[in-house]
C-alpha cells in the first residue's frame, strides 16, 4: 500500500483527539504488518470506498476504551463497557474516519466511509488485507490505540 | 407485514405506469388507478386506500377539486400531489383543501417512498420500510447467491434483530455499506458450518482453514454486493456501495451495533445456519 495514505489518518488523530478531551496524543510506532491483527479487547472497523478502498481498524483494550469513553463524557465514571461507552467509542471512530476522509479530499481522493462496526472480545483474529498493511501505534496519556490501515487507491 | 394500499389518480397512462412501477418493489401496494376525478371518487369508496397520489390535470376537474371531494367523503384521507407544475399558489390552494405533500414530476422512487412514508408514519414505521425494501433485498441475495455458488436451494428467513449483541463463534465477514442509509452487513457462521460450506463450494473435503476463510469471505462479498445491487435497483438515486470485507475469527466475539436497526437473515443448511446480519444507521 501507499504509505502516503497513512498521514491523513495520523493527522486526523492528532486533530480530533485534543477536541474530545485528550490534549497530547502521541504517535509512538509505525510498522508494517503482513499477518492478521489480534483483538486487544475492543475493535472498531470502518470501511472506505470510492477513490480509495479498504479498511481501518481501531484496536484497544477494554480499559482504554472505558478511559476514552469516560473522558469523552466529561469524566463521567465508566465502570462497565456498556451501551453508552460503546456508543462513545463508535462515535470517536466515526469522527476520526470522517476527519481522515476530509484530509484525503485534499489529496484529491474522494471517499465514502461506512458505519463503524464495534466488536468486543479478546484475542480474536482480524483480517483486513490480503497483503501488507501499516499499523500506527498511538498513545493517549499512557493508553495505547493501534490503528491498522489497509487502504489502496482505486483510481 | 401488511402492505399499505395506495390509489394513483392521473390522466396519463404512462404516468400511472411509472408510479405503479416505482411502488411495485416496495411495501406500498397500488390497489386502484383512476384516470379522472369521477373514477377517483368511485374507486376511493370501493378500495378505501390509505394513501392517494394526485395529478393536477384531470379531464373532468383539477387535482385540487378532486382532493376536496375525496376529503368530503373521508376527512382523514392522505393525499400527495404529484404534478408537472409546483408553485407557491398551487401549494397554498392544495394545503387549504388538506393535501399533505407536493412532489414535482418526474419523481424519483426515493422521493416518493420517503414522502409516502412520512405521510403514513403511524402505519408504516421506518422499520417496516427497512425490512421490506432493504432487508428483503438481502434475503433475495442470499437465496440467489447460495443457489449460484453451491447449487443449494434455501428459503432464508428474515427477522428484526433487537438483541444488544450479535454473538459470533467461528467466522464473521464484515462489509461496510456506504450511501443512504449507511450501515454494515455481517455474514457469519460457526467453524463447522464454514468447513462444510467450503467443502461444498470447492468440491473437496480437503480444505485448509485459510481456504475455508477465503471461501466464506468471497461468498460474503458476492452476496452482500448482490444485496446492494438489489437495493440500488429499487432506489436508483441512493447509490449504495460496499467496502472491502474485513474478517474476524474466534470464539465469544460480540458485535455491538449502537444506533443501527438490524435484521437477521438465516439460511438453514445441512451443514448449519448461514446468517447475515444487516444493519442500517438511524437518522439517515
Amino acid at each position: 500500500m501507499d504509505a502516503k495514505l497513512v498521514n491523513p489518518f495520523i493527522d486526523a488523530f492528532m486533530t480530533v483527539m485534543p477536541q474530545i478531551g485528550f490534549p497530547t496524543p502521541k504517535r509512538t510506532k509505525v510498522y508494517l504488518q503482513d499477518k492478521n491483527a489480534t483483538s486487544l479487547g475492543v475493535v472498531v472497523m470502518v470501511g472506505f470506498t470510492k477513490q480509495m478502498r479498504g479498511n481501518v481498524v481501531y484496536n484497544m483494550n477494554e480499559d482504554t476504551a472505558k478511559f476514552i469513553a469516560s473522558t469523552m463524557m466529561m469524566g463521567m465514571p465508566v465502570a462497565e463497557f456498556d451501551a453508552m461507552a460503546q456508543s462513545a467509542i463508535s462515535e470517536m471512530s466515526n469522527m476520526l474516519s470522517a476527519n481522515a476522509a476530509t484530509n484525503l479530499t485534499q489529496m484529491e481522493l474522494e471517499v465514502d466511509i461506512s458505519t463503524p462496526s464495534l466488536t468486543i472480545g479478546e484475542g480474536f483474529s482480524i483480517k483486513i488485507s490480503e497483503s501488507q498493511y501499516l499499523t500506527v501505534e498511538m498513545d493517549l496519556g499512557g493508553h495505547k490505540i493501534d490503528i491498522a490501515i489497509a487502504v489502496d487507491r482505486n483510481v | 407485514m401488511e402492505k399499505v394500499k395506495v390509489m394513483i389518480v392521473d390522466d396519463s397512462k404512462v404516468s400511472r405506469a411509472i408510479l405503479s412501477n416505482h411502488l411495485s418493489k416496495t411495501n406500498f401496494e397500488v390497489v386502484a388507478m383512476a384516470k379522472d376525478a369521477a373514477e377517483a371518487l368511485e374507486l376511493y369508496k370501493e378500495h378505501n386506500p390509505e394513501l392517494v397520489t394526485m395529478d393536477m390535470n384531470l379531464p373532468d376537474a383539477d387535482g385540487i377539486e378532486c382532493s376536496r371531494r375525496i376529503k368530503a367523503i373521508d376527512p382523514d384521507a392522505k393525499i400527495v400531489m404529484i404534478s408537472a407544475m409546483k408553485d407557491a399558489n398551487l401549494v397554498a390552494q392544495g394545503t387549504a383543501v388538506g393535501i399533505g405533500a407536493f412532489l414535482q414530476k418526474p419523481v424519483s422512487t426515493n422521493d416518493i417512498i420517503d414522502t409516502l412514508m412520512m405521510m403514513c408514519q403511524q402505519k408504516v414505521s421506518r422499520i417496516a420500510v427497512l425490512r421490506e425494501s432493504y432487508g428483503k433485498a438481502f434475503v433475495r441475495a442470499l437465496r440467489q447467491g447460495l443457489l449460484r455458488i453451491i447449487d443449494l436451494k434455501v428459503e432464508p428467513e428474515l427477522e428484526l434483530y433487537d438483541k444488544k449483541y450479535l454473538e459470533v463463534n467461528g467466522i464473521a465477514v464484515i462489509i461496510g455499506l456506504t450511501g443512504s442509509p449507511s450501515g454494515r452487513a455481517i455474514m457469519y457462521m460457526t467453524k463447522e458450518t464454514m468447513k462444510g460450506f467450503a467443502a461444498k463450494m470447492m468440491g473437496t473435503d480437503e480444505v485448509t482453514d485459510d481456504e475455508a476463510n477465503d471461501a466464506v469471505e468471497e461468498t460474503a462479498n458476492i452476496i452482500v454486493g448482490r444485496g446492494v445491487s438489489n437495493v440500488n435497483d429499487v432506489f436508483k438515486d441512493k447509490e449504495m456501495r460496499i467496502t472491502p470485507p474485513g474478517t474476524i475469527c474466534g470464539a465469544g466475539i460480540r458485535v455491538a451495533s449502537p444506533k443501527l436497526t438490524t435484521f437477521k437473515i438465516t439460511a438453514a443448511t445441512d451443514f448449519g445456519d448461514i446468517c447475515i446480519n444487516v444493519g442500517f444507521a438511524e437518522g439517515d
